[in-house]
């Protein structure tokens, strides 16, 4: 169906057959069309990585020798030293066409490596096939020789040798949850309000610094006290933010140079060769200065997110591109016509690309929970002004434009709907989801306002800044507000609340106590002895996997330490802090709630069929899942079709689901972050629905070990919401989207046919004014046909850019495993 | 039971559960522990009812507008 | 052949001992240039031989 069309074939008849991607090839420059193709995708197939993909080697080496040399410095100034080093000394390349540069490896192909984020990470990279680069019996000597340099000193060993042993071990299990409680794997808010708002370019922060340090050297060399004691840390780490910053300024004049010297000795085209020389002074200013240009403004943040992804892995991307970069594309498109719009459109085309490409090597769980992508890179567009005025605007929608042109899977995009969002924008959103990209997801923006002053008190200009932290938690960008460290750790592999209270505590498919002893889930007699038992377990997991990130949090700058990011950080600059210490934090956590749905549909059916109809005993089930539904086929369709499930507007189960999120909220204040400030659960999944299917056992929802569990959030079971779309938004709408948790992450797919041409525009209007109006915060949509998603599975090859919405992220379809693939097919096909 | 494809014969627990793409149906995928295909398996009636190579569904399309998904135990 | 020999390596200005060596680079994927910086009195080695007299 979907081989190469021919040439003459026209837009109309692609778009007849629904197939975009060879639309956006048709449309892009050939600039992006290039670029697009140029790229080496960093992210796991099937937890592989793809052939002619290599880890980088020369940026651990330099790191390492330095870090070596270095050995008596404290942990900013040596980190600082060790990264200046790889900054000076790494390769770098500029790629042709592009007008946009920077790359967190050497070269284009490679796999960016932590090498002192975690020995089990390093052991694995050893042990992977195929990313050795060539000749490879000497990659895996050089490897082996840095991983016994490291082994016991990475970020991960230090804590390890902390951590309470029995939360260790737990943690380690992989059964209760995921991610690294260490800043080295970690993902970092931006004080974007410090760089761009207040023009910051690093040489004006050299000078803040300077002064701050004068300041303190001033109290040093003055009457002892203990009240100056504090401050020789201090100055230290002001030195290393100072290290850090030249060497960013050094290392974007790299670039500078290498662009004069190729449009003055190799390249013959003359516009090439301008734009080369456009590029050198780009990279002259930048990140030197604040930007002048748009070109600039989109260089700036791109050095920046280069260098933070050398310093540490960085899991996410959180940013604002079209409220942060509208003053220089306002200047330079419209006010001044530096620049045309085609031309704009291809820089923030290629911004995107460049973010596309970024990868460092992840350890299998990690591939397999984020199958497709190296991190979630969802960025925040829309919204308001602080002022609580419309922020959308034409930059607003040149992103929109630019993604249905280039067709990544990441970064994908957050669109901040409020009441008075225009037409002209709603309209670009929608374009971008027909054309099956799976984003923008839509958040609830006065709602998510009223959610992060509500948990982490925030104050409204404030909260008014908000990013996506990750896929979904909103994060100020603002001095206090902004969040240094937000570790994958504390995330929750919810289903197993369920599993221990049915099963005392115990994991039948680790094979080991880990929760508490609830009690013999056979002699319950009634549904509130379970639900007092999954109300334990629940606040077990949740301590467990936050006691970690705490410790984790508070030891960061003594076990890692973050020069860079310090160095761009307002409070950090201001107090000489390691921007990751919680002073000064306003604290903005959240516990995410992967296989959270799989609770109340467990508890229902359980309610349902054992306690008030009394047709199945509880040692019935018992056995039945202890077996793990095995001989039991009939038994099982009765706990799936006959118990009520969630999504279907039924106060069964939907007041089980409520009542569980508002144990979790209640529990929420009780815990505390290294800020004092609270963990409400945020109810998502990436994939960890694959990743997590064969490490939970059979549920009373009728799952066995082996299915995927449900696709994310509150997102109802594949195949299970049977009532139609208002019905699912009915079940969401019952749960308080502030009060209840941080957000809740909603899928649902949408038919291509029904929402084909203006009438599928205006249905889709009226749902998203349902979607509001019933309070909900966040939903995403999937609109591809199962037939153009069966050819993908035959033909991957000729449906390479087709996209699905996996959960908080986006992937293309044929970079998913089988049983991902499976489960998005069979999301129900919403008609509305 | 028995293997569609190579004949090979035993209990339904020793053919590898895979996994069932649809919650609702009996239809599971499991694999045949002797010539490693992907099979088709009716969990009531505990028989291999066909081979599954790429993009196939024998469980039927999705729920919902596009085609109700069809049972083939029902 | 040593780097100060080749036609691609370029010196620093304040520091005619240093300098970076340009290396053209068409990869199944992509074509750039890249630079690494380099020792002027070092020798080429034998994996980037085909940049030195260029």
């Amino acid at each position: 169906m979907a081989a190469q069309p021919a040439k003459d074939t026209s837009t109309q008849e692609l778009e007849q057959k629904q197939e975009w991607w060879w639309i956006a090839e048709k449309k892009r420059s050939k600039r992006l069309d290039y670029l697009r193709k140029a790229v080496w995708k960093k992210g796991a197939l099937g937890g592989n990585y793809a052939p002619g993909i290599k880890v980088d080697l020369e940026i651990p080496q330099l790191f390492t020798n330095m870090w070596n040399f270095w050995r008596y410095d404290p942990p900013m100034l040596r980190r600082a030293k060790s990264m200046a080093h790889v900054l000076e000394n790494m390769p770098i390349f500029i790629t042709d066409h592009a007008q946009l540069v920077g790359y967190m490896g050497t070269l284009p192909h490679t796999l960016a490596w932590r090498v002192d984020g975690a020995t089990m990470v390093n052991e694995e990279l050893y042990n992977e096939p195929g990313v050795m680069p060539e000749p490879e019996q000497a990659s895996l000597k050089r490897v082996a020789d840095l991983n016994a340099y490291w082994a016991g000193n990475t970020a991960v060993d230090k804590l390890a040798r902390v951590l309470d042993p029995e939360d260790a071990v737990k943690f380690l299990s992989g059964a209760i949850g995921w991610g690294a409680p260490t800043s080295a794997y970690g993902y970092s808010g931006k004080d974007y309000e410090f760089m761009f708002a207040q023009r910051h370019g690093f040489e004006d922060i050299l000078d803040l610094i300077d002064q701050s340090i004068e300041k303190a050297e001033d109290l040093t060399m003055g009457n002892p006290g203990p009240e100056i004691l504090p401050v020789y840390d201090r100055i230290q780490n002001w030195d290393a933010m100072k290290i850090m910053l030249n060497a960013a300024i050094a290392y974007a004049r790299r670039y500078a140079r290498l662009a004069r010297i190729l449009a003055e000795h190799y390249e013959t085209d003359p516009k090439r060769k301008e734009e080369l020389l456009r590029l050198a002074q780009t990279c002259e200013n930048v990140p030197a200065k604040a930007p002048s240009t748009f070109q600039e403004s989109l260089q700036y943040d791109h050095f920046v997110q280069i260098l933070a992804r050398l310093e540490a892995h960085e899991g996410a991307w959180p940013a604002r591109p079209d409220y942060y970069h509208w003053p220089m594309y306002e200047k330079d498109v419209i006010k001044e016509k530096n620049i045309t719009r085609e031309e704009a459109l291809d820089l923030v085309g290629e911004f995107m690309i460049r973010a596309y490409e970024v990868g460092g090597f992840g350890p299998r769980w990690a591939r397999e929970g984020l199958q497709g992508i190296t991190g979630t890179w969802v960025w925040t567009l829309g919204g308001v002004n602080k002022d609580g005025s419309d922020a959308c605007n034409d930059l607003t929608l040149a992103f929109l434009q630019a993604a249905r042109l280039v067709r990544v899977a990441n970064p994908t995009f957050g669109f901040r709907w409020h009441p008075k969002v225009r037409d002209e924008v709603m309209r670009e959103v929608f374009e971008c989801i027909r054309h099956g990209l799976g984003y923008p997801s839509i958040r609830n923006d006065p709602l998510l306002i009223q959610n992060a002053m509500h948990w982490h008190g925030h104050p409204l200009e404030e909260a008014r800044t908000w990013v996506h932290q990750a896929c979904m938690s909103p994060c100020p960008t603002t001095k206090h507000g902004v969040q240094p460290m937000r570790m994958a750790s504390a995330t929750a592999n919810c289903a197993k609340m369920v599993e221990y209270a049915l099963h005392n505590g115990y994991d039948h498919v680790v094979q080991m106590q880990m929760g508490p002893k609830t009690g013999d889930a056979r002699k319950f007699k009634t549904f509130d002895e379970l639900f007092a038992a999954w109300t334990t377990q629940m606040k077990w997991l949740i301590n467990t996997l936050v006691r970690t990130v705490n410790l984790g949090r508070y030891k960061d700058p003594e076990f890692y330490g973050r020069p860079f990011l310090s160095a761009i950080s307002e409070r950090a600059v201001e107090s000489g802090l390691d921007v990751v210490s919680p002073v000064g934090d306003r604290g903005n956590c959240w516990v995410t709630g992967f296989t959270w749905v799989e609770n109340a549909d467990s508890l229902a059916a359980v309610k349902k069929l054992v306690f008030d109809e009394k047709r199945y005993t509880m040692d019935d089930l018992l056995n039945a899942l202890e077996n793990n539904w095995n001989g039991y086929e009939q038994m099982r369709r009765d706990f799936v079709n006959d118990a009520p499930k969630w999504g279907n507007d039924d106060d069964f189960v939907d007041g089980i689901m409520v009542r569980c999120l508002q144990e979790v909220a209640k529990h929420s204040r009780e815990i505390k972050c290294p800020s004092g400030n609270s963990w409400p659960l945020l109810p998502e999944n990436v994939s960890g629905n694959i990743h997590y299917s064969s490490i939970v056992g059979a549920l009373p929802n009728g799952r066995r070990l082996g299915d995927a569990l449900y696709d994310g959030g509150i997102s109802p079971g594949p195949g299970l919401d049977k009532k139609g779309p208002s019905a699912v938004l009915k079940s969401c709408g019952k749960i308080d989207h502030v009060g209840d948790g941080r957000a809740f992450l909603l899928n649902q797919r949408l038919s291509p046919s029904q929402l084909a041409g203006e009438k599928g525009y205006q249905l889709w209007k009226a749902y998203i004014r349902t979607w509001a109006d019933l309070g909900l915060d966040h939903v995403q949509f999937n609109m591809v046909s199962d037939e153009t998603l069966r050819a993908a599975q035959k033909d991957p090859e000729k449906y390479q850019e087709v996209i699905v919405r996996v959960a908080g992220y986006s992937a293309h379809f044929v970079d998913i495993s089988r049983k991902t693939q499976d489960n998005i097919i069979q999301r129900t096909v919403q008609g509305i | 039971m028995k293997c569609t494809e190579c004949s090979f014969e035993a209990p339904v627990e020793k053919f590898r559960y895979l996994y069932n793409a649809r919650i609702d149906a009996s239809i599971s995928l499991r694999q045949c522990p002797q010539c490693q295909a992907w099979l088709a398996t009716d969990e009531l009636a505990g028989e291999a009812t066909q081979k599954v190579g790429p993009g196939e569904a024998p469980w039927g399309k999705s729920a919902g507008i596009e085609g109700l998904a069809e049972d083939a135990a029902s | 052949m040593k780097y100060k020999e080749s036609k691609n390596f370029f010196p620093h200005s304040d520091n005619p001992q240093r300098g970076d060596f340009v290396e053209r680079v068409v990869d199944p994927r992509q074509a750039y240039y890249k630079v690494k910086p380099v020792n002027a009195d070092d020798e080429i080695p034998a994996d980037a031989a085909e940049f030195a007299g260029k």
